[in-house]
């Protein structure tokens, strides 16, 4: 499979284009699930997705090392080049490695005025200018709506896509009116896209479902499958 | 008398460059008395740190190479090796690795587990070293030994636990609690040579119980006495050593001490812990290959009764000849013993056996298993086997980095030349990494290393120690040339020029290959070309890959196979073939699409936070891939990969750029193709320098 193909087959496709068939410059999105379903996985997905389509992202990791990270990307590049016997790979890869920059920050040190400074060192002298931020790794349960708010503001003033992760609990039972559960029930207004990811248990598989989405891509209620070995949306 | 082997402690001290290894060695040979007067790495008095020997490595600050040292502490023999913190001197840090049971792992408490302590970390685990971590300069602005301990279980993945808990810090820095004894030890005197005990300070009596929790139950998992004690409320000192001992040893646990070797705090202490948590020799296995038996690995016994079993793991020029450093794993060696050298049978008779104490030595008549000893006038490569001569053994190989960097040497004059090649020839037996050859085009001859510092050091030390004055060229990056497709080869080579002619015709297909460098393969049916000229084929492909016709680097990752070929029953001959296989080579090779290829290294640029964009930006100039940028404190790590040849006089760029502020570490990582243009420069330059010779 060529290059062009793998993007064109993505099924992701779905999120990237308005019903005009304009790519959405701009967008809060959310993954959501509990912990071991696969978030960084789909953070992954869609940072490679976004890479493919030549734009360049910034992968926060909150509390996670670099290297790590490295290894996501790695694998997950790895199983989709296999999978669809991408041509090539080698070059893609090194164009992915270009197009990508990870950045880790302490859980306690990480905050807008922060992450703004180190970015705005790359954008300012030309380092690196993302078009996409995949922050993996952030606290909701001890966030503030205000500094969530802040986050979606520099969002806006960069002219970007952020994707956050955030883990939610079985024991708390609270969901908003859409069916976003805690911690982001009473956030979910500040995100334009959210998506949870649930085991399936009756097929043996995850699943990927769109809880929201107000960039007028895809209906709410659309839902994708996951690959349970490899956590590859499978559309 | 027979050396009690529980007495006997072979450590390492290793880190990342300026942790302060040799500030520390210089305090543990002042407290063990092994010298009576501290002198400083950069020490006013201009006497320098008594590790470093070489004249370099004082004026350097730097420790190029290690010294090996012994000392006393309390009833215990401890053979220290001095380890260099630089990445380039890598092979010195195995090597120590190699033939140690065990390593105090030094950190700054203010830059923390820096990218060197990850490779020196990594090889530790490589060589299966048990260690203990030494928190270094508590007495330095920022000092977070706390902070430090974490990022050895974080990055490090070392389930570190802290014995020690410091009282005050930074400038207030006054000693340690031991958590094992709960007594707070105060170093007092010139040099922080009596320990005063006393009473943990009430200020911090509730941190030490708290950090005595963790540690009673993290050692607990290895003793289920010191479990059952803990849970009546009456564990012992001894107990809790013990635990804490297994599981070092079983590389489980990480037992962190802090201190400051600068201002003479914690030094004993960390001592004491080597007696106590480290391995003896006979708690570590180690396996050697028993030649008579096609290589089959055994563990050694530890037993001086037994033959003798001894690596030569290190060998020095020094005023009176060859001094080779050996570690005796079985057997004891003794002084007028004849002993066989296992890699060429050569028998040599130990004429001086001396203990070494940096460049300091005292005369022995016997070495133990398990000691640190060298050997006098002995001719030898490093990582030679001594075995007694009923014995054929050898101990396994070392692993061995293979070169990136290299640059041309030309002497000034014959006597330069003589005292050039003298200088040569002991540099390559002393150390695996640095290799030097003969250009056959240019007659020049060529050194290659593993990097820019790495080579200088030896032009140095060959201007300095042999005064061997020379020309030195620019360095040149050691590139290769792969191939990305399948070409078929169709070859005959003929000729007839009176007498007995050559002919031979190869026929076959090359193809990238995805590991390793070359392989051969032979297709050829219905004997098209003899039996007998089957390895000669093999032999003109290997020549072939000697120089490839794009650089005229040497070719890596092609698979060659032959499926047909002609014979002449009076003009083939083993030449023939080979000629006629290079000429294939050449035929199929630019057919098969080749490309340059470049070492790339990985490098971690460490600075504060503000000057992140700017060792971006420098790295982004140099062709670089910026794989990401961590945090760490008021720093900030900015990890890549860059081809070498960008990385040439990158240190001074780094430093006008930073105030002097940032540093940087590198290592190989990998070959991987040019960029179209620098691929054409790279072209150019080799065809000019062809048509110049």
């Amino acid at each position: 499979m060529l290059k062009k193909d793998l993007i064109a087959k993505n099924p992701l496709r779905i999120l990237t284009q308005d019903a005009k068939g304009n790519p959405i410059a701009q967008r809060m999105g959310l993954v959501i699930a509990r912990a071991g379903l696969g978030k960084t996985a789909i953070l992954v997905q869609i940072a490679l997705d976004s890479i493919l389509r030549d734009n360049k992202i910034i992968h926060v990791s909150i509390g996670q090392s670099l290297d790590k990270t490295r290894v996501w990307y790695d694998d997950i590049f790895k199983d989709i080049a296999t999978a669809s016997q991408l041509e090539n790979a080698a070059a893609v890869e090194e164009e992915i490695m270009r197009h990508r920059m990870i950045m880790t920050f302490n859980v306690s040190s990480f905050n807008r005025p922060k992450l703004e400074e180190r970015l705005n060192d790359l954008v300012q002298q030309d380092v690196y200018r993302p078009d996409c931020l995949i922050i993996d790794g952030f606290d909701f349960a001890t966030a503030t709506r205000e500094g969530l708010a802040d986050l979606r503001e520099l969002m806006e003033v960069m002219g970007m896509n952020i994707w956050f992760s955030a883990v939610s609990h079985r024991e708390d039972d609270r969901v908003s009116a859409i069916g976003v559960p805690a911690p982001c029930h009473d956030v979910d207004d500040l995100f334009d896209t959210i998506m949870q990811i649930q085991p399936d248990t009756e097929h043996g598989h995850n699943k990927l479902n769109i809880l929201k989405d107000s960039t007028g891509c895809v209906a709410p209620g659309t839902t994708l499958n996951l690959d349970p070995v490899s956590l590859i949306i499978q559309g | 008398m027979k050396k009690d082997l529980n007495r006997v402690r072979n450590i390492g001290i290793s880190a990342h460059i300026d942790s302060g290894k040799t500030t520390l060695t210089e305090r543990i040979l002042f407290y063990t008395q092994r010298i009576h007067a501290i002198h400083e790495v950069r020490g006013k008095d201009g006497v320098g740190a008594k590790m470093d020997s070489m004249e370099l490595e004082k004026e350097r600050g730097i420790t190029i190479q290690s010294a090996a040292t012994y000392c006393t502490w309390k009833d215990h023999n401890i053979n220290i090796i001095d380890t260099p913190g630089h990445v380039d001197f890598t092979i010195e840090v195995e090597r120590a690795l190699r033939v140690l049971d065990g390593a105090v792992l030094i950190l700054c408490s203010v830059g923390g587990v820096q990218s060197q302590s990850i490779t020196v970390n990594r090889q530790m685990d490589r060589y299966k070293v048990p260690r203990i971590a030494f928190i270094n300069k508590c007495d330095r602005t920022g000092a977070n030994p706390e902070r430090v301990t974490g990022q050895l279980r974080e990055k490090l993945k070392l389930n570190a636990v802290m014995l020690q808990v410091p009282i005050g810090l930074e400038g207030d820095m006054k000693g340690v609690v031991d958590l094992v004894t709960m007594k707070a030890l105060y170093f007092e005197g010139d040099n922080g040579e009596t320990i005063r005990e006393a009473e943990i300070p009430a200020a911090i009596a509730a941190e030490c119980e708290t950090r005595r929790e963790e540690l009673l139950d993290a050692a607990s998992m290895f003793s289920d006495e010191l479990m059952e004690a803990v849970l009546e409320g009456t564990p012992t000192p001894e107990m809790i050593r013990e635990a804490v001992r297994k599981g070092t040893i079983s590389l489980e646990l990480t037992p962190v001490f802090i201190g400051s070797a600068y201002k003479n705090k914690g030094v004993q202490p960390m001592l004491d812990a080597v007696n106590y948590y480290l391995p003896t020799p006979t708690e570590v296995e180690n396996t050697a290959l028993d030649l008579s038996k096609d290589e089959e690995q055994f563990a050694v016994s530890n037993n001086p009764d037994d033959p003798l079993i001894a690596l030569a793991f290190k060998l020095e020029e020094g005023r009176y000849g060859q001094l080779t450093y050996i570690r005796v794993y079985q057997g004891t060696m003794r002084k007028g013993d004849t002993i066989v050298n296992s890699r060429d049978g050569r028998k040599v008779k130990i004429g001086r056996l001396v203990r070494m104490h940096s460049d300091e030595m005292e005369d022995i008549d016997e070495a133990p298993a398990g000691d640190i000893v060298a050997l006098f006038g002995i001719d030898c490569a490093s990582g030679d086997t001594f075995t007694s001569p009923d014995i054929s053994v050898s101990m396994s190989s070392m692993h061995v980095p293979a070169p990136v960097i290299s640059l041309s040497i030309k002497p000034v004059d014959n006597k330069a030349q003589v005292n050039m090649s003298k200088a040569l020839n002991r540099f390559t037996k002393e150390d695996p990494t640095f290799r030097t050859y003969v250009d056959a085009e240019t007659n020049e001859t060529i050194v290659c290393g593993m990097g820019e510092l790495h080579l200088e050091v030896y032009i140095e030390r060959m201007k300095r120690e042999y005064k061997a004055e020379m020309e030195v060229g620019a360095p040149q990056v050691s590139y290769r040339e792969t191939i990305t497709q399948r070409a078929d080869f169709n070859y005959t080579h003929k000729k007839q020029t009176g007498g007995s002619g050559q002919f031979g015709r190869v026929a076959g297909y090359m193809e990238p290959l995805e590991e390793g460098n070359y392989e051969f393969v032979d297709n050829i049916v219905g004997g098209t070309i003899p039996r007998e000229y089957i390895p000669s084929c093999d032999k003109g492909f290997q020549k072939a890959l000697e120089k490839g016709a794009l650089a005229g680097a040497q070719i890596n990752g092609v698979r060659c196979v032959i499926n047909d070929g002609a014979s002449h029953a009076v003009d083939s001959s083993d030449i023939a073939f080979q000629l006629a296989a290079i000429g294939g080579f050449k035929e199929g090779y630019m057919k098969a699409k080749p490309v340059i290829m470049e070492p790339i290294m990985k490098v971690a640029v460490e600075g504060p936070t503000e000057f992140q964009g700017g060792i971006m930006g420098s790295i982004n100039q140099r062709r670089g891939m910026i794989i990401g940028t961590s945090e760490e404190g008021t720093y900030t790590v900015v990890e890549a990969e860059v081809p070498l040849s960008e990385m040439f006089g990158y240190s001074t760029v780094l430093r006008s750029l930073t105030q002097g502020k940032a540093e940087f570490t590198m290592e190989f990582a990998t070959y991987r193709p040019v960029p179209k243009g620098v691929a054409e420069e790279i072209i150019k330059k080799a065809k000019a320098e062809k048509d110049k010779k």
